[in-house]
């Protein structure tokens, strides 16, 4: 899960259905758009799960739409599809849960996307090099979110030092 | 789009667009300090970050299902949730 109470909040709230009593009655059904991928098949999911990095990703400034679907119920790690090319897709983690003592950088991305810290979520692209025990996680790029406009941007942490490729520590090592 | 090039002494600026400005801060032998006043929705990096970062972004990018599976089981190994 991404850290962050914003986030929680949202997805416990659920939908609010439309009163019976109005005139044209319905439950609010959340629009679902299907998503492509050509590594993980399709998938349906609500439109406002949608989120748009306007800069796209660094070197790749047309992959702007994407959704984060799970690998598995429990796991760190999910997947971060891009809707504007189905070839495209990432694994990626909360740092916060991969990463021990990491600390998001959430000033500056709140300066980065116009909102408030309490918004960001942040999340790592996983690097799953041949030898799956040195699988790595981008701490110099992450992605940011504005999670109350669903916008986000691949914010370089410019002059931090940090490791494009910091190698993940097993949980209990 | 050409390249525009400008000489500037030390303390000189150049303004980028309405919102950016550079200012030559030092020149020390080969090297020089340049000072930069963006909002921060302008990303300001350094050309070998951002290579490395689009280097590391092409390899992530490579990342299959299958290989997810071996890490995914690789870091969970022995520390029960």
């Amino acid at each position: 899960m991404i850290a962050s109470t914003a986030v929680c909040e949202a997805e416990a709230a659920g939908l609010q259905p439309v009163p019976a009593k109005t005139a044209a009655a319905a439950v609010a059904v959340p629009e679902t758009i299907q998503v492509v991928s050509s590594r993980l098949g399709t998938y349906e999911v609500p439109r406002d799960k949608v989120l748009t990095l306007e800069r796209g990703l660094v070197g790749l400034p047309a992959a702007r739409r994407f959704v984060v679907v799970d690998h598995r119920p429990g796991s760190p790690f999910r997947w971060l599809l891009c809707l504007d090319d189905p070839e495209l897709a990432f694994v990626v983690a909360d740092p916060v849960e991969v990463v021990p003592g990491y600390a998001p950088p959430l000033a500056e991305a709140a300066s980065a996307l116009g909102c408030v810290p309490e918004e960001v979520a942040v999340m790592v692209l996983v690097t799953i090099p041949r030898d799956p025990r040195e699988v790595s996680v981008n701490l110099l790029a992450p992605v940011a979110i504005d999670l109350s406009r669903r916008s986000g941007c691949q914010l370089v942490l410019e002059g931090s030092r940090l490791d494009p490729a910091h190698r993940l520590a097993r949980p209990q090592d | 789009m050409g390249m525009l090039v400008l000489t500037r002494r030390v303390g000189e600026r150049v303004h980028i667009g309405e919102d950016v400005t550079v200012r030559v801060l030092a020149i020390r032998g080969a090297a020089v300090s340049l000072g930069f006043a963006a909002p921060a929705s302008v990303a300001v990096v350094r050309e070998e970050i951002v290579d490395a970062v689009r280097t590391e972004n092409r390899r992530a990018a490579l990342a299959r299902p299958e290989e997810l599976v071996g890490v995914d089981a690789w870091f969970g190994e022995g520390s029960e949730g």
